[in-house]
Parts: C-alpha cells; structure tokens; sequence
C-alpha cells in the first residue's frame, strides 16, 4: 500500500483511511488492467503452447493484489460505509434516507402508492 | 383528454393579470369573471402582479391604467397571441422521420413546458414536428431500513419516477434541424435532459462513375484504419517485448524459473539437469518401429 498511496491526497468525499485505501486500489488496478489482460488471454489461449501459458500463469499470481479488480469495494461516499452502499447514489442506506429526506437528492421523494 | 398541466398555469396566470394597480378592496371573484368574458388579447395588455416585477414595469402599470379604454382595443401581434394557445403544427410531406427527440425529467411541469416550447421552435423553423408523444415513465424504487442500527421491520420508501417526451420531425433538412437542436440548447430548461437521434436519406446511385468514388472511398477508411491502427501500434508491446518478460533476465525469477524444480516443465537448460532415457532397440524386427519412436521423439522434443 505504502508504494502505491499517493504522496497529496486526491479524494474528494469522505475522508476515511478505508476510503484512501479502495481508491489507492481503484488508480492502481487502472494503471494494470492491460497487463492484466493480456495475461489473463495468454492464460486462456489454448492455441498458444503450454509453457507460455503456464509461465503467464506464475507471473499473473505474482502481481499485486492491489492490480485485481475483485479487491475494490463501492464505499459510501458521505460515511466510508462498506455494506449496504446503493450504487446509484454512492451512499449507504442511511445517509442517502438522511439526504433524500431533506431533499438533497434530485427526484426521489417518499414512495406511497 | 386532460387539459397538460401548462395551460392550468397559464390559466392561472391570466386570473392574476388585471388592468389597473392593486387595491386592498378588490374582490377576486368579480375580477375572474370579467377577465374571462373578455378577449385574451385585451386583457393581457397589463402587466402581471407578481413579486418578480421589477419598479420600472409598475410604473408602466400605472401608465397603461391612465390609458386603458384606448388600449383595450389595441390587439396583439399574432405571434404573441397564439404564444397562449396550442402550439401550431405544420403538416409533413412524407412521414420520413429525420430527428427524434426525448426529453426526460424527474417533474412534469418544466418537462411539459420545454415540450411546448420545442414544439413552437418547429413550427417557426418550418418543421413538421409530431408530439409531444408521452413515452411511458420509468419509476425507480428503493426500500431502506429507517435506523442506522438493526431494527429491520421498519423500513421506509423511496421512488424517483422520470417522465418522458418524444418530439419527431419529420421531412426537413438536417441544417435546419440542427439550428433547431442548438436553439434548443442555447434556451434549455433546468431539470430537463435531452437526446436526440438524427437520421439522413441518401441515394443509392454515385455521383461520378461507380469506380472513382470507390477509390475514394477505400483511401478514405485505408487513412482512417491506418491512423487507428498506427495509434495501437504505439500502444502495445511487440511480440518480442512480451516474451522477453517471460524468458529473460531478470523477469524469470518473477515466474520460478530459479524455483526448486527449476520452474515450468521445458524451461531453458532444462536438459542439461535432467537426461532422458534412452532405450536400446534390437535390430530384429523393431527395426521400423524404431524409426517411428525417433521420428515421434524429435518432433516432440
């Protein structure tokens, strides 16, 4: 992490060391997704030989795990909350009710139907 | 069919236009009934008694009052008359649709309003323009738990419902359906979102011969192909690049090659650590079955 953690900070929500660490992640998985790739499709070309292969395999293992994607977590962007996050607001349930109630957000109001 | 919701507010609008300055003891029912016995076009030659209106416009008021019986009968231009009635249309030639425009938004009022307004630009511009047509409206739900802590069985609501609208034009040129589009955008509403689909008719038959718009044609995508290909050209790697990454130094280590069993299966010096077996066939009778092994062996190996 200390290798990768920006020198300024550059968020612009929430605060939280959990929310410094997914967009640390975030920045480095987009910096490696073509390396990624590639050795994810040499790794799964059965027409390539299988030394190849076997060789991108070791080396996609060794990266770091910030690279993979299965490591980066929506956050809550008011709270830094890592569970019941709505992706369509960015927030946690709480604080996007907080906000919808006091007409923060646009267009959602109390359902009654 | 219901009156849309923007001929309610212009109805209103009329109830509060009245032709002299207020006074406390006016009484508003009166007021309403004459307005509406009277022609729209007199009526509305006063200003409006609203909280946004600016000094100089009362002092207009109190001018207009002064004179009023001569200016009842003064009418309207046409344009701003027919500003307060259903917008104009103008009939299509063919029904080829040229421009298909969506305007969605989370309220009804401004969405109606901006429809109405596309649809006059239209008319002004000479386009047959067909709508607003009410597309069906897309309701999102969310159901959160009201605390922040446990206490799952109270739970509480949300929606955020997006109203749409379809203006087509049909028949036009696409430069003037264009200008329409940018005057649409120069005097765009707030809280309305708008897409909008272009379509072009052309012919089938080339201009010139058939073979010099070919050649044309085909050294306009070679350039176009080529600058792209040139661009993922400068991005990747070349293939030597990459398996450089997997076999030299000293990016072996990264994949075991240094590793106890000398890493994958066939690695580089993999012979000198390790000599195969070599069987020993007779010259009796194993003769061809010798020549395949090796054959087999060496194509393998």
């Amino acid at each position: 992490m200390a290798q990768f953690r920006a020198k300024k900070l550059d968020l612009g929500c929430f605060v939280n060391i959990m929310n410094i660490r997914d967009h640390t992640k975030r920045k480095v998985f987009e910096a490696h997704e073509p390396e990624r790739q590639a050795l994810r499709y040499t790794i799964r070309n059965t027409s390539l030989p299988q030394r190849t292969r076997a060789q991108a395999q070791l080396q996609l293992s060794q990266m770091h795990c910030y690279t993979r994607p299965t490591q980066i977590r929506n956050r809550c962007i008011m709270g830094g909350k890592g569970r019941g996050v709505f992706r369509e607001f960015r927030m946690a349930r709480y604080q996007f009710r907080l906000n919808a109630l006091a007409g923060n957000i646009p267009g959602v109001k109390k359902a009654s139907w | 069919m219901a009156a849309p919701i923007y001929v309610e507010s212009l109805i209103g609008s009329v109830k509060r236009l009245r032709l002299s300055p207020p006074k406390p003891s006016r009484i508003p029912h009166c007021s309403r009934r004459c307005l509406a016995t009277q022609s729209p076009s007199s009526s509305l030659t006063s200003t409006p008694k609203d909280a946004s209106v600016i000094p100089s416009q009362r002092r207009n008021a109190t001018v207009v009052s002064s004179e009023s019986p001569s200016l009842r009968s003064v009418r309207l231009p046409k344009s701003v008359q027919a500003a307060y009635l259903a917008p104009l249309r103008r009939p299509p030639t063919h029904g080829l649709p040229v421009c298909d425009l969506q305007l969605r938004s989370y309220s009804l009022r401004n969405l109606e309003v901006y429809a109405d307004f596309a649809m006059r630009a239209a008319y002004y511009l000479g386009l047959p323009a067909k709508g607003p047509v009410p597309l069906p409206k897309r309701i999102e739900r969310w159901t959160t738990i009201r605390g922040n802590f446990v206490h799952k069985k109270s739970q509480e609501n949300f929606e955020r419902v997006t109203y749409k609208r379809l203006v087509q034009i049909q028949d036009s040129d696409s430069h003037v359906v264009g200008l329409w589009l940018a005057y649409l955008r120069k005097n765009q509403y707030y809280g309305v979102g708008m897409k909008a689909n272009l379509f072009q008719q052309s012919g089938l038959e080339m201009e010139d011969g058939p073979e010099a718009d070919l050649e044309a044609e085909t050294a306009k995508i070679e350039a176009a192909l080529g600058q792209q290909l040139t661009m993922l050209e400068s991005q990747l790697e070349s293939p030597e690049e990459v398996e450089g990454r997997l076999v030299d130094e000293p990016f072996k280590a990264a994949w075991g090659a240094y590793g106890p069993m000398g890493g994958a299966g066939g690695a580089t010096g993999a012979e000198s650590r390790y000599q195969p077996v070599k069987v020993v066939e007779s010259e009796r009778g194993f003769a061809k079955r010798k020549e395949k092994s090796e054959g087999a062996s060496e194509s393998s190996s």
